[in-house]
């Protein structure tokens, strides 16, 4: 804008102004000394704003180390609102940080104002200090007079600032070199520190090895103390798998000598030839990986002596633990002995275990019940079998005693057969008994009870074999009755057969007597009487009467001297077929029946179902005398003997009541009897039967109770 | 004397044959029969009677069941089938249930068990003679 000229008074006026402002500015450094820079800018905006009336004066400063600025604003008295610096230097943005000189100099719609001045003035030589910009909304400004307090004031400003920055470094240096020293000083305390402690550590350090020096001479001692005593042998290696320790036990165990294998690859000495591979494989393995199959635990294996023997070892390796490379200690043990006590004690049990498994597999697997009881019945252990038929599980069954178990009825019979085993009196028994089963119902046995004797500490026990015949003896029974019937039916037929033709025989002359009889009544009563007929048919009735006595006469001597089959015949088998009726009668009656058949018997000559009555009646009668014996076994022994001069002899025993010494004489008569149901013909037939076969019937007491009745017959040489 | 005896007497002479092999009855039973009034002819077996002319006569067998040779059920039968209708009393020793049942079955008067009462054998007579 063009500038109006001046009046010269004006001009005078302004001049004076100038001079007066310029000496005020060249006061101001004096106050400023030892002033801080906010200050001195402070003071010089201050000064330019009220020297030129000013709208406003800005000034940034650069900060020493160049990062960040500080900026400050001092307005005229006609600026309306209060500055901000900040607001500020957005707005001269472009002068304070653009090359300043090619900017236009008057800014528009600043601050509301239409248009300002702006003069930019630089603080040192090269605006390093910073930067001041005066804004005046005068047309004038900035006069040449202005100029000069502006550049003058500036270059005060930047003087006073540059005093004050030299100031302050001094002062940054000398704090710094202050704490420099005090940094150093503790730094060569806390050294001192380390030193002292390094000293003691040092101290202690010595000390330690002093004693570990020590102790390493004892365990040395030691060590050789126990390489040499052990009764183990130990084999030390170092990491080339050489020998480095071979003790005397290792010497007379593997018979190496220490000098000898020092040095030497253990591979190659105690490691059999077989193995060696593995044991160089394992060896490597270990040292690369460091896994091991063998370290720290008891394995066994072979080694090789000297003598190329190999013996079975127990070893355990054991890897010492050392700053350097690992080196390994062996304690091996010959095992030849203990090997070979172990193998055989192996075998032993093998064999023992086989033995048990195929008693056990017997045990479980037969086909018949197997049971095991103490000496007091208590039952021990029972297979399969026995339990499915008593429908007792083995647990429940040890509860029991056979006693418990079997039918009241058969138990005295059953205890005394027992007692008799315990005694030794009997090796073994067989009997039919009824045992109680769980369920309650009955079942019909045949045990063959065996007696075990113990043996050190093996408890003795009885051992039965029980077989269900339950089946069996239901037929049996119903064969018996259909037996007896049968037998009762041809008794019956063969008596009534008898009878009528005794009744034929006698009724024949009876049937004349009566008839003549009667004639003879009609012929007296006639009249006249007829007494020569009479006197005819009572001759006849006489005679009859005789024929009817002859009759009775012929028939004994029939009975008496009926022919019958003689043969000849094995008294033995007659005796077995006879048993062989009888046998399930017997053991319904709880009679044990012996048989002792001579195996040399001769034949007899006879008649062999005759003998077999005779045997079959006085086993009968045997039978018959024991029903009351209640206080011991009731036994029975047939016998059969060779007669001396030929001949057989058959013996019944029984253990009954014996003979009553009132009836001895007339015990073959006929009709005596000491039984309640019997005829008491038995001997008295038996005795004739006996006596037409030229034998010989008798009866002796027992040494014991009971009697015993014997026969005896020739032998068969002739008819 | 009875009624029957005499009324029998006028027309035609009432044989009655006794048949057994013991000779006692042979010798007894004739004399009682006679007492009664009847002709008697007495064998000792079967085929004597059968053997004899007699068979046309008889008017009433006494006939043994058990003999030797033919038996008493035998003849029985051997006159059925000559088409002889001859009442027979059956006279036997031994008792037997199912041998009387037959007899009778086939036509038998009577069986008598020896021994036997006079009165009986009279009574098995009469109902022979068909008087009953």
């Amino acid at each position: 804008m063009p500038v109006q000229p001046e009046s010269p008074a004006e001009e005078v006026r302004h001049l004076r102004r100038c001079i007066s402002d310029l000496v005020s500015l060249l006061a101001l450094p004096a106050t400023w000394t030892g002033g801080r820079p906010s200050q001195i800018v402070s003071n010089s905006l201050d000064a330019l704003v009220s020297m030129l009336s000013l709208d406003f004066a800005y000034a940034r400063l650069k900060d020493s180390s160049g990062g960040a600025f500080s900026q400050m604003v001092r307005v005229g008295s006609g600026w309306g609102t209060k500055p901000q610096p900040e607001d500020f230097g957005e707005k001269l943005q472009h002068w304070v940080e653009g090359d300043f000189q090619k900017l236009p100099s008057v800014a528009t719609d600043f601050f509301g104002a239409p248009a300002i001045t702006l003069v930019p003035l630089l603080l040192g030589l090269h605006g390093e200090i910073g930067i001041i910009v005066a804004g005046s909304q005068r047309l004038d400004f900035p006069r040449q007079t202005e100029k000069l307090v502006l550049s003058v004031a500036v270059n005060q400003a930047a003087i006073g600032l540059q005093e004050s920055g030299l100031l302050s470094a001094q002062m940054l240096v000398t704090k710094e070199l202050d704490q420099r020293v005090a940094e150093r000083t503790a730094e060569l305390a806390a050294s001192n520190e380390e030193l002292r402690k390094e000293i003691a550590e040092r101290k202690s350090v010595e000390k330690k090895l002093r004693q570990e020096e020590a102790g390493l001479k004892r365990t040395e001692a030691y060590k050789a103390a126990i390489l040499d005593s052990s009764l183990d042998c130990i084999v030390a290696m170092d990491h080339d798998g050489c020998i480095t320790e071979f003790n005397p036990a290792a010497e007379r165990t593997f018979g190496f000598q220490r000098n000898d294998v020092i040095g030497k690859h253990l591979g190659d000495v105690i490691v059999p030839t077989h193995l060696r591979e593995r044991h160089r494989a394992g060896f490597v393995r270990h040292l690369a990986t460091g896994e091991s199959t063998v370290l720290g635990r008891r394995i066994e294996m072979t080694a090789l002596c000297a003598d190329g023997k190999e013996i079975p070892v127990e070893l355990a390796i054991t890897r010492i633990v050392e700053d350097g490379p690992p080196s390994f200690t062996g304690f091996l043990r010959d095992i030849t002995e203990r090997k070979r006590n172990e193998d055989a004690l192996l075998v032993a049990h093998a064999n023992l275990a086989r033995s048990e498994e195929r008693w056990r597999l017997v045990f479980e697997n037969s086909a018949v019940g197997v049971v095991l009881a103490d000496f007091n019945g208590r039952l021990l252990a029972a297979n399969p079998v026995f339990q499915k038929m008593m429908g007792y599980t083995e647990d429940e069954l040890k509860q029991f005693t056979f006693i418990d178990i079997t039918v009241e009825d058969d138990r005295d019979f059953n205890r005394a057969l027992i007692v008799e085993l315990i005694q030794g009196k009997r090796e073994q028994f067989q009997l039919e008994k009824r045992y109680w089963r769980k369920d309650g119902s009955l079942v019909w046995v045949r045990n063959s009870v065996s007696i075990v004797r113990g043996i050190e500490r093996s408890p003795g026990f009885l051992l039965a074999l029980s077989e269900d015949v339950t089946e069996r003896r239901r037929a049996e029974e119903a064969l018996n009755e259909t037996r007896s019937e049968l037998a009762h039916i041809a008794r019956v037929t063969a008596l009534s057969t008898l009878t009528a033709s005794i009744a034929h025989e006698i009724n024949q002359p009876l049937s004349g007597i009566v008839t003549n009889a009667s004639t003879c009544l009609r012929m007296l009563d006639a009249t006249p009487p007829n007494v020569e007929g009479a006197r005819e048919t009572a001759r006849r009735t006489i005679r009859d009467g005789n024929r009817a006595s002859e009759v009775t006469t012929r028939l004994r001597a029939l009975f008496s001297k009926k022919t019958a089959a003689f043969e000849l015949f094995d008294l033995n088998d007659s005796v077995k077929e006879v048993v062989a009726l009888s046998v399930s009668e017997l053991q319904r009656d709880r009679i044990v029946l012996q048989l002792e058949l001579a195996a040399d018997l001769p034949h007899v000559l006879g008649d062999r179902t005759q003998i077999q009555q005779v045997v079959l009646n006085l086993l009968r009668n045997g039978w018959d005398a024991m029903s009351l014996v209640e206080d011991r076994p009731r036994t029975l022994l047939i016998k059969t003997e060779c007669e001396e001069g030929g001949g057989a002899r058959l013996s019944v025993k029984d253990s009954g009541a014996g003979i009553d010494p009132e009836i001895e004489k007339k015990l073959f008569q006929a009709f005596q009897t000491t039984k309640t149901d019997g005829m008491g013909i038995g001997l008295s037939v038996s005795r004739s039967i006996v006596d037409r076969h030229q034998g010989r019937l008798w009866a002796v007491r027992n040494d014991g109770p009971g009697a015993t009745f014997l026969f005896s017959i020739p032998p068969g040489t002739n008819t | 004397m009875t009624d029957g005896q005499g009324k029998n007497s006028i027309q035609e002479p009432l044989v009655v044959v006794v048949v057994d092999d013991d000779e006692s009855v042979r010798e007894s039973l004739p004399d009682l029969l006679k007492e009664f009034g009847f002709t008697v002819l007495a064998f000792s077996s079967a085929d004597e009677f059968l053997a004899s002319k007699s068979i046309d006569r008889t008017t009433c067998l006494v006939l043994d069941i058990v003999m030797p040779g033919m038996s008493g059920l035998d003849l029985q039968a051997e006159l059925r089938n000559r088409g002889r209708k001859i009442p027979i009393i059956f006279i036997t020793a031994q008792k037997d249930e199912s041998v009387r049942k037959r007899v009778l079955a086939q036509g038998a008067v009577d069986v008598l068990l020896k021994p036997f009462s006079d009165t009986a054998l009279r009574k098995a007579l009469s109902k022979a003679m068909g008087e009953d």
